[in-house]
C-alpha cells in the first residue's frame, strides 16, 4: 500500500481532452497499486459508470482488491473562477452535483455547460470539493471555497515539471496553509500511461482544429500527464507527506457509490386508492371482459394469473402501467403502434393491447420476458408510426415533466471513416487521401481500419505516413465524441430524474436527454422505455387513409382478412417490393423456396432470413423438410421421459430450432435446466465475453441431453445449432409481432397496388427501396405513373383514377410551403403566373423546371428553366391587383434539344427517378457491342452458362460472416443477383465497393425453385459511362435508397471539378453488412 | 502542388497537397513554391518582349500580353512574329500556348482554352459566377459562339447587364486597352545622351543630376520617396536596373546618392556600360508625405529616424535580406521558439513569453545551436546536475530549478519517438548562470543520457 489515491483523473468522456477510457484508468490505477482513483470529467459524468462496471468486474476476478472508486465531476466555470472537482459524500451530495451539472446543461448550448461560482454555492452540501489551481499566477475563490465548505475543500497541487515546479508547491502550500485548507497532491492525468501522448496531442489537435505541424505550444509540453506510481509521486512531492496522504482521507470520507442509486417508478398511471399491482390486475380484467365478452380463454386466463405472480414478486406493476399509459395516449390520438420484441410474450401486454400477439395461442414463454430470478428490468418496446412519433414523446415530457423524463444518451464514437478522416487531417493528409483510404472500408461500423484496406486504396501501408496514420487510428477507434440522445428510449422516474443522472438539451427542440447510455441503464438497473419509430406503420395508416377516400372501406390492422391466397400466390412468386422486412434480395429469394401459405409461414420467413439461423446452418434442413425431401422426425430421450417431449417443443419448425425461445425450450425440456439457467445461456449467447461459461453451459447441455437418453451426436448438434444463434436470432414473439405486419403490407400491395406504392413513397424515407424501384415496380405491376406537374400535383404522391400521379415532395429539396402556395394558386398558365400567383422564390421555379413539372404549360425543362431565369422575385406591389403578364414577348430562344441521356441523368437529379427511361436503356448499345447480356436475358439463360451482364448497383450486402457478397444490378429488363465469393472480393474490391454500374462475368446458377443467381468471376466498374450520358446533369445511377450509415466513396480524384451542388451524389445502393 | 510532366504521368495533378503526394509517390521530388519568382520570371520575359513591342502586359501567374499593332511588320508578319516569340521562349524550356486576338480579352481566352476562335470557346471563358455558369449549361448553351447568337436583351434579363458586356469584350466589339507593366512613376526623370556614356563614373554623375532633379520635384510635391528605381538602357537595348528602397521617405540628394553609391558598391555583378548607355531613367515609384523638416530643440527625437538611416545603410550595403531580427515562433523547443526574419518584414511571430512579475526567466539570453555537449555528474534516475565541465573548466551547481521537461516532437521523426529532454537552470559556485539539459529520460529512452549546454543566463 503506498497510501496514494489519484483523485483528479480525467478520461475520455472529457472530450477531446482525456485520451483514455475511464475502463482503462481504473484498470492501471489498480495494476499500479494505489488505494483508489477519483473519476472527474469536465462538466460530466458521462464516464462514470464505465469506471464503476469496469471495477465491479475487477473485484469479480480478484474477490479481495481493495480499491475504492469515488465519482464526480471537474465543474468548469464560465466565471473565472478555477476548475474545482466535486465528489459526492453521500447519495444526496451525487443529487447536489447532477443537479448542479443539469442546471449548467440546460442553460447552455447543446453540449456546453455554463455554470459560475454562485451555482456550486447554491448546490454544494454533501459535496468534498477540490479546488484545482491555475497553471500560474494567484489563486482565485480558494478563500470563498474555504468559507463556503469548510473542512469539505482542498487545493489541489501537481508537479507537471514546469521548470519552476517546487517552487510553485511551495507558493500553494503557503497559501493553503493560510486558508486553513490541506493540499492535495494530484497529477490530473490525461491518459493512463505516457505512450498516450501521442494521441493525446491528436486529440488536442482535433479540439483546437487545428494540425500537428501548426499547433506548437497548444500541445501540452511533455507526456507527464499519465497516472504516476505512488512512489514516483512520493518522490515528486517529497515533503510534502500531508498533501500525498490527503488522498486517503478524502476516499474515507466517500460513502457514495452508483449502486445506491435507486429507482422508482413513476405514480402518475396508478389512480388514487390503487396499489400498483392492484390497478394492473383490474385494469387488465377490466380490459379483458371487454375485449372477450363470452369469457377469457382459460389458456389465456392461466398466464395471466401466472404472470401476475411473477410481475407482483418482482414490482414491475407501474413498469406496465406506464407503457400502457403510453399505448392508449397513441391510439386515442389514432397513431398506429405495436410492441415488438420479448414483450409480446406476455399476456398482460396483449390483452392490454400493448402487442398483438396472444402468448397462449403461440405458446411464447414468459420467462423469455421477465425471469424471477433476473435482476434486470423488463423492457418492453413500442413502435410507432415514424411520422408521428414525435407527439408521443412530447406527451411523455408533458406527463411526467422534464425533471422527471429525459431520453437516454447515445455515445458517438469514432469509426473507421471518422477516424481517418480527423487523424489523417491533423497529421497533414487531405480529404482527398482520407477518403481514398476509408473508400473501401466496408460499412461504418468496422471496428478496426485493416492494414489491407490500405493497400487496396493505392497505398503503401509502410509509408512512415500511412503506417502512423493507421497506428493512430487503431488508438482512437472506439473513443467517444459526443453525446447525443438515443432514438426513443425514455428514463422515467417518480422522483426527480437530475438527482440521479444529469440532463442536456438535445440539438432538437424540445428534446432533452441524460448523460448515460443504454449500457450505463442498464448496469445500474434503471427502467426505460423504448418508443421507436417504425416506417411501414406511417405507410400502412397512409394506404389505410387512401383506401378510405378513393374506395371507401374502413380499414384497420385489426379487420384486414386474415388468409387470403392470392396474396400468398403473389408472395411465393417473391413479388415482395415495398413489403414490410420481406422485401430484402435474401428474402425475395427465400419466399419462393419457403413458398409461404399461411400466417405462422411468414413468421418463420422473417425468423430464418437472419444471420443466426443461417450460421446455425438451420435453413436448408428446414427447407428440406419442409419440401418434403426429408423425414420430419425428433429423436427421443429413453424411457420413462415423454417420447414426444421434442415434437412440444420444435414441432412448430418441423423440428429444426429457429427461434431463440426453441433454443431456450431445449434447453428445459431436453437437458432440465431452469427457466433462469436457460436464460442465462441466452444471455452468455448473446455476449460473447465469457467464452468460459458457454463451455460450462455446452457441459451442462450436452450431458443434460445424452443422460435423458438422447443420442450425443444429436446433443452436440442441438447445442451448435444454438451457439450459432449468438444475438442475431429473432425470439419467436417478435418474428410474430414483425409477421403481422409483413401480412397487412402484403395485402395492400396486392388489393390496391397504386396506393401502396403512393403511401410507400409518402412515408419515405423508409424500408429497403428508393422510390425508384418502388415506382418501377408499380409500372410493373400495370399502374399508370403520371409525372410531376405545377397543375396537378401535390405535395403528397397521390391518386388519379386507377393511375399513380408524382407528388412534389419528390423533388430534392422542395418545400411543402411552396406545394401548398401552387396548390391555391393554380391552374397556371405560363412560369410567370406559377412565380407571381404562387409567391414562389427563384430556387423554387428552379427546382420546378429542372424537375420537368411545368409539362402541362408545353414546356420541357430546358425551356422551363430558361423561362424562369428571367421571372422576377416576386409580387411587385403595383401589379399585383393587375396580375397581368409583365414580361415582353421575346424571341425563340432555339436552345438545343435536351438528348435522351441528359433527360433521364437530368431527372434522377431531381427526382431521382425518370419516367423516361432507364439509364442502361441508352448504353445498350455500348454493351450489346461487347456482348453483356440484358439481366431480363441471364435470367432466362440456361444453368452453367458463362454470361457478362451489367447494370445499375442497387443493393450491396455482405451478411454474417461475410464468406459471399450479394450484389443486385438493375437495368432495363429487370434485376440480377450476383453472389461474389470472398476470395474473389479480396481482389476485386474497389470495383465491387465503388462501382455505381458494374459489369460481372460469371456463372449462371439456377435453384430448382427457378431462383437464379450469377457467380460472378471478374468485375468491372464501368461507372464511367454514366458521366457520359450528360454534361450538364450528373447521372449518378440512383436506384436504392441511401443506407446512411455507409458513405459512397467519392470519386476518384482528378475528375472533372465540379460545383458541388452538380457533384452530390445522389441516392446511392443501399449497402448492408 | 504544381506538378511537371513526368509527376503528371505519376498520377500527381495540380492542386494536390505534398503530403498526399508523398504518401502516393513516396520518392517525390519537391520543391517549394515560390511565387514571388514565378512574378520575377514573368517580368524578365514582359521584359524580353519588350524587343516587339512596348505595350506588353503581365497577366499573372502565366499570361503575357502583347499588343503587336503596328509592329508584326517588323518581324515579318504576325505568324512570324509569333514563331519568333514561341521559339525564343522553347530555347528556354518553356511552354507557349500562343492566340492571336483583335483583343486582349479575346487573346487570352483562346490561350487558355487552347481554342481556334471566339465561337468554339466554351462558357467556362466568360468566368461568369458559378450559378450563372451552370444555368447555361443546363440551358445547353456550351460555347461562346451558342450564347452569343442568343438575343442580348433576354440574356441581360437573366443573368444582368455583366454578361452581354463579357461577350462584346471577348468578340472585340469592346476592346479594354492593354495597360503597360509599369505604371508611370509619380516623379520620373530622364536623360536622353547623343553620345552613349561608356564611363561609370559619367554614368553615376548622370545619375547625381537625375537624383537632384527628382528631389526638387518631390519637395514640390512634399513627399519623399520610399522608393528609387534607376534604369540605365545600354545601345545594345539589355536594361541594368539599381533599386533602393528606404524604411522612411526620403529626398535629400546626399543621402540618396550616398545610398545609391553604397547599392553599387555591394553590387555583385559591376555595372556594365559596355557599348555605352544612351538613356538614363530615374522613377520614384513609391512616395509618401514628408513635411519639409527641422531638428527639434531638445534634439534625440529623430533617434528613430537614425536607426532607419542605419538600417537604410546596412540594408544597401549588405542587402536587405540580411538586416533581421528575432520573431518569436510557437514552439516548445527552444532553438525552434525564435526565428529571424528580414527587419522589412512586417510579418508578426506568435507572442513573446514573458514571466510573470517577479518571476525568474525560464530562457536564457544566449542560446547556443547546436547546444555544447558537457560531462555532468547527477543522480539517476532524473535528479539534477551536481558538477559539469563545459569548455575543459570544471562548473560546481550550487543552486538549481528544474527540470523543465520537453518532450520530442515525434511526428517530426520518421520512428515517431525522439527523446526527451530535462532542462535544469543552475548557478555554479561563481554566481555563473547556465542552462543544461538531460537528453533522454534515463531507463525509458535512454540508458545513459548525454548532457548539453543549451545556453547561458545573463
Amino acid at each position: 500500500m503506498t497510501g496514494f489515491a489519484e483523485l483528479a483523473a480525467a478520461t475520455h468522456f472529457s472530450f477531446l481532452r482525456g485520451a483514455s477510457s475511464p475502463g482503462n484508468m481504473v484498470r492501471r490505477a489498480v495494476e499500479l497499486g494505489h488505494h483508489g482513483i477519483g473519476i472527474a470529467d469536465r462538466n460530466t459524468v458521462a464516464g462514470v459508470v464505465q469506471a464503476h462496471v469496469a471495477l465491479r468486474e475487477l473485484k469479480e476476478e480478484q474477490p479481495d482488491l481493495r480499491f475504492k472508486l469515488a465519482v464526480g465531476a471537474r465543474l468548469v466555470f464560465a466565471d473565472g473562477t478555477p476548475d474545482i472537482i466535486a465528489y459526492p459524500a453521500t447519495r444526496r451530495g451525487w443529487g447536489r452535483l447532477t443537479r448542479l451539472l443539469t442546471l449548467g446543461n440546460r442553460r447552455a448550448e447543446k453540449g456546453d455547460c455554463t455554470l459560475g461560482f454562485d451555482d456550486l454555492a447554491g448546490l454544494h452540501d454533501d459535496l468534498l470539493l477540490i479546488l484545482m489551481p491555475p497553471p500560474t499566477g494567484p489563486v482565485p475563490r480558494l478563500a470563498d471555497l474555504a468559507a463556503l465548505a469548510p473542512r469539505r475543500c482542498w487545493l489541489a497541487a501537481d508537479m507537471p515539471r514546469g521548470g519552476a515546479d517546487r517552487r510553485r508547491l511551495a507558493r500553494l502550500a503557503t497559501l493553503a496553509q493560510a486558508q486553513g485548507v490541506p493540499l492535495l497532491a494530484v497529477n490530473a492525468p490525461l491518459y493512463a500511461a505516457p505512450e498516450q501522448r501521442r494521441l493525446h496531442d491528436i486529440l488536442t489537435c482535433i479540439a483546437q482544429k487545428t494540425v500537428l505541424a501548426e499547433a506548437g505550444r497548444r500541445l501540452l509540453a511533455n507526456a507527464e500527464r499519465h497516472l504516476k506510481a505512488g512512489a514516483e509521486m512520493a518522490r515528486l512531492f517529497a515533503g510534502q507527506d500531508a498533501a500525498l496522504h490527503a488522498s486517503r482521507t478524502i476516499l474515507d470520507r466517500i460513502d457514495f457509490s452508483l449502486d445506491q442509486l435507486r429507482y422508482e417508478y413513476p405514480h402518475e398511471p396508478i389512480p388514487p386508492g390503487h396499489s400498483p399491482q392492484g390497478w394492473l390486475e383490474t385494469l387488465t380484467l377490466q380490459t379483458a371482459r371487454k375485449r372477450w365478452p363470452e369469457g377469457l380463454p382459460p389458456k389465456l386466463q392461466a398466464l395471466l394469473v401466472e404472470e401476475f405472480r411473477i410481475i407482483a414478486k418482482a414490482g414491475y406493476a407501474p413498469y406496465f402501467l406506464t407503457v400502457h399509459d403510453i399505448v392508449q395516449f397513441a391510439q386515442g390520438r389514432g397513431i398506429l403502434c405495436q410492441g415488438r420484441g420479448s414483450a409480446a410474450n406476455s399476456a398482460v401486454c396483449y390483452v392490454l393491447g400493448i402487442t398483438a400477439v396472444d402468448p397462449a395461442k403461440h405458446n411464447l414463454l414468459f420467462s423469455r420476458f421477465i425471469s424471477e430470478e433476473r435482476k434486470e428490468p423488463p423492457d418492453i418496446d413500442v413502435d410507432f408510426e415514424h411520422e408521428r412519433r414525435e407527439e408521443v414523446m412530447q406527451y411523455i415530457y408533458a406527463r411526467y415533466g422534464r425533471d422527471r423524463a429525459a431520453i437516454a444518451a447515445t455515445v458517438i464514437h469514432y469509426r473507421p471513416r471518422s477516424a481517418v478522416r480527423e487523424v489523417g487531417k491533423v497529421l497533414g493528409l487531405s480529404e482527398d487521401v482520407t477518403t481514398r483510404l476509408t473508400s473501401t472500408v466496408w460499412g461504418s461500423f468496422a471496428s478496426h481500419m485493416e492494414q489491407q484496406r490500405i493497400t487496396e486504396s493505392g497505398f503503401d501501408p509502410q509509408a512512415p505516413e500511412i503506417a502512423r496514420l493507421a497506428d493512430l487510428v487503431g488508438q482512437i477507434m472506439g473513443f467517444p465524441r459526443h453525446l447525443s440522445q438515443h432514438v426513443g428510449g425514455f428514463v422515467l422516474t417518480q422522483d426527480r430524474l437530475d438527482e440521479t443522472v444529469p440532463i442536456h438539451n438535445a440539438a432538437m427542440p424540445d428534446r432533452t436527454f441524460i448523460e448515460w447510455d443504454k449500457d450505463d441503464i442498464d448496469a445500474l438497473g434503471l427502467m426505460k422505455v423504448d418508443v421507436l419509430a417504425l416506417g411501414m406503420l406511417s405507410c400502412i395508416r397512409k394506404a389505410f387513409a387512401l383506401v378510405e377516400t378513393h374506395i371507401g372501406r374502413q380499414l384497420t390492422l385489426d379487420n384486414i382478412p386474415d388468409t387470403d391466397t392470392a396474396v400468398f400466390d403473389m408472395l411465393c412468386r417473391g413479388d415482395s417490393i415495398g413489403v414490410f422486412q420481406v422485401e430484402s434480395r435474401a428474402q425475395m429469394n427465400m419466399l419462393p423456396r419457403l413458398r409461404p401459405r399461411e400466417f405462422y409461414d411468414l413468421v418463420i420467413q422473417v425468423a430464418i432470413v437472419r444471420p443466426g439461423p443461417i450460421q446455425g446452418d438451420m435453413v436448408h434442413p428446414y427447407l428440406r423438410r419442409r419440401q418434403g425431401r426429408e423425414r420430419v422426425e425428433f429423436p427421443s430421450p429413453a424411457p420413462p421421459h415423454d417420447p414426444d417431449e421434442l415434437r412440444h417443443v420444435l414441432g412448430k419448425t418441423l423440428g429444426v430450432p429457429l427461434f431463440q425461445e426453441q433454443a431456450m425450450k431445449l434447453a428445459i425440456t431436453a437437458a432440465n435446466f431452469t427457466p433462469s439457467e436457460s436464460n442465462q445461456l441466452r444471455r452468455a449467447m448473446a455476449t460473447f465475453r465469457n467464452i468460459g461459461t458457454m463451455q460450462h453451459f455446452e457441459a451442462k447441455m450436452v450431458g443434460g441431453m445424452v443422460a435423458r437418453g438422447y443420442d450425443a451426436d444429436f446433443a452436440q448438434r442441438c447445442f451448435n445449432q444454438i451457439k450459432g444463434f449468438g444475438s442475431y436470432g429473432f425470439p419467436e414473439s417478435h418474428a410474430i409481432a414483425f409477421a403481422r405486419l409483413v401480412w397487412v403490407s402484403s395485402w395492400l400491395k396486392h388489393h390496391y397496388p397504386a396506393i401502396f406504392a403512393a403511401a410507400l413513397l409518402n412515408s419515405q424515407p423508409m424500408g429497403f427501396y428508393a422510390p425508384a424501384q418502388i415506382v418501377r415496380d408499380a409500372r410493373d405491376h400495370g399502374i399508370a405513373v403520371r409525372p410531376v406537374d405545377i397543375n396537378f400535383s401535390g405535395w403528397d404522391n397521390s391518386i388519379e383514377g386507377e393511375a399513380l400521379r408524382l407528388g412534389l415532395r419528390q423533388i430534392t429539396g422542395f418545400r411543402e410551403a411552396w406545394a401548398d402556395a401552387i396548390i391555391t394558386a393554380r391552374p397556371f398558365d405560363s412560369v410567370e403566373t406559377l412565380a407571381r400567383h404562387a409567391g414562389l422564390p427563384p430556387r423554387a421555379l428552379r427546382l420546378l423546371a429542372d424537375a420537368d413539372a411545368c409539362g402541362s404549360l408545353g414546356l420541357d425543362r430546358r425551356s422551363a428553366a430558361w423561362e424562369a431565369l428571367r421571372t422576377p422575385v416576386g409580387e411587385l406591389p403595383l401589379f399585383a391587383a393587375a396580375s397581368a403578364r409583365e414580361l415582353g414577348a421575346e424571341p425563340d430562344a432555339d436552345l438545343p434539344l435536351l438528348t435522351p441521356g441528359e433527360q433521364v441523368a437530368a431527372d434522377y437529379q431531381t427526382i431521382r427517378l425518370s419516367l423516361k427511361g432507364h439509364p442502361m436503356a441508352l448504353l445498350r448499345g455500348h454493351f450489346a457491342g461487347a456482348g453483356v447480356l440484358s439481366c431480363g436475358e441471364a435470367a432466362i439463360a440456361r444453368n452453367g452458362r458463362r454470361v457478362a451482364v451489367a447494370g445499375v448497383v442497387l443493393i450491396r450486402q455482405r451478411p454474417g460472416k461475410g464468406n459471399a457478397i450479394f450484389v443486385t444490378i438493375e437495368d432495363e429488363s429487370g434485376v440480377a443477383n450476383i453472389v461474389i465469393w470472398a476470395r474473389l472480393f479480396d481482389i476485386f474490391r474497389r470495383p465491387i465497393m465503388a462501382a455505381r454500374l458494374m459489369q460481372i462475368e460469371g456463372e449462371v446458377q439456377r435453384s430448382p425453385e427457378g431462383v437464379v443467381h450469377i457467380m460472378a468471376s471478374r468485375i468491372i466498374d464501368r461507372s464511367a459511362l454514366l458521366d457520359r450520358l450528360s454534361d450538364t446533369h450528373d447521372a449518378n445511377p440512383p436506384l436504392a435508397r441511401a443506407d446512411e450509415d455507409l458513405q459512397q466513396p467519392s470519386r476518384y480524384p482528378g475528375g472533372r471539378a465540379r460545383h458541388p451542388r452538380d457533384v452530390r451524389i445522389l441516392p446511392k445502393s443501399r449497402d448492408f453488412h | 502542388m504544381a506538378v511537371d510532366g513526368q509527376a503528371l504521368a505519376a498520377g500527381l495533378a495540380p492542386g494536390m497537397r505534398l503530403a498526399d503526394a508523398r504518401a502516393r509517390v513516396p520518392e517525390l521530388l519537391a520543391q517549394p513554391h515560390d511565387p514571388a519568382a514565378d512574378a520575377a520570371l514573368l517580368e524578365w520575359l514582359a521584359d524580353g518582349c519588350d524587343r516587339y513591342t512596348p505595350m506588353v502586359m503581365a497577366v499573372p501567374p502565366h499570361g503575357l500580353v502583347l499588343d503587336i499593332t503596328g509592329c508584326a511588320h517588323l518581324f515579318g508578319g504576325e505568324a512570324a512574329l509569333v514563331d519568333d516569340l514561341v521559339t525564343r521562349l522553347a530555347r528556354l524550356g518553356l511552354t507557349a500556348w500562343p492566340a492571336l486576338a483583335a483583343t486582349p480579352d479575346a487573346a487570352l481566352a483562346l490561350a487558355r482554352h487552347q481554342a481556334d476562335c471566339i465561337d468554339d470557346l466554351p462558357i467556362a471563358a466568360l468566368e461568369l459566377p458559378e450559378a450563372s455558369e451552370l444555368a447555361l449549361r443546363r440551358a445547353g448553351l456550351l460555347t461562346i459562339g451558342r450564347v452569343a447568337r442568343q438575343h442580348m436583351p433576354a440574356l441581360a434579363a437573366r443573368f444582368g447587364e455583366a454578361l452581354p458586356h463579357l461577350l462584346a469584350r471577348l468578340s472585340g466589339a469592346i476592346a479594354v486597352p492593354v495597360t503597360p507593366r509599369r505604371p508611370p512613376a509619380p516623379v520620373e526623370v530622364e536623360r536622353r545622351f547623343a553620345a552613349p556614356l561608356t564611363q561609370v563614373e559619367a554614368a553615376l554623375a548622370a545619375i547625381e543630376a537625375l537624383v537632384v532633379r527628382a528631389g526638387l520635384l518631390l519637395t514640390e510635391r512634399a513627399e519623399g520617396g520610399r522608393r528609387f528605381d534607376v534604369a540605365l538602357f545600354r545601345s545594345d537595348g539589355h536594361v541594368a536596373r539599381l533599386v533602393v528602397e528606404t524604411a522612411a521617405p526620403v529626398r535629400d540628394p546626399a543621402v540618396l546618392i550616398r545610398l545609391l553609391r553604397e547599392r553599387i558598391g555591394a553590387l555583385a555583378d559591376p555595372i556594365d556600360p559596355g557599348f555605352g548607355f544612351d538613356l538614363i531613367r530615374l522613377m520614384v515609384p513609391v512616395t509618401a508625405p514628408l513635411a519639409a523638416q527641422q531638428l527639434q530643440l531638445e534634439g534625440g527625437s529623430l533617434a528613430d529616424s537614425e536607426v532607419g538611416a542605419l538600417v537604410d545603410r546596412l540594408g544597401a550595403r549588405l542587402g536587405r535580406g540580411r538586416v533581421r531580427r528575432l520573431v518569436a515562433a510557437d514552439s516548445h523547443i527552444p532553438e525552434q521558439a525564435a526565428f529571424e526574419l528580414p527587419l522589412g518584414d512586417a510579418a508578426t511571430g506568435a507572442a513573446w513569453t514573458v514571466a510573470a512579475p517577479g518571476e525568474p526567466p525560464l530562457r536564457p539570453v544566449t542560446l547556443f545551436d547546436p547546444p555544447q555537449i558537457i560531462q555532468v555528474i547527477a543522480e539517476v534516475p532524473d535528479g539534477p546536475p551536481r558538477r559539469f565541465r563545459w569548455r575543459r573548466q570544471t562548473h560546481d551547481v550550487v543552486r538549481h530549478e528544474g527540470p523543465e521537461r520537453i518532450a520530442a516532437q515525434w511526428w517530426r521523426r520518421a520512428d515517431g519517438a525522439g527523446l526527451t529532454r530535462d532542462y535544469y537552470r543552475v548557478e555554479d559556485s561563481n554566481g555563473r548562470r547556465f542552462w543544461l539539459f538531460r537528453h533522454g529520460l534515463y531507463g525509458s529512452e535512454k540508458p545513459d543520457p548525454g548532457w548539453y549546454l543549451h545556453g547561458l543566463f545573463a
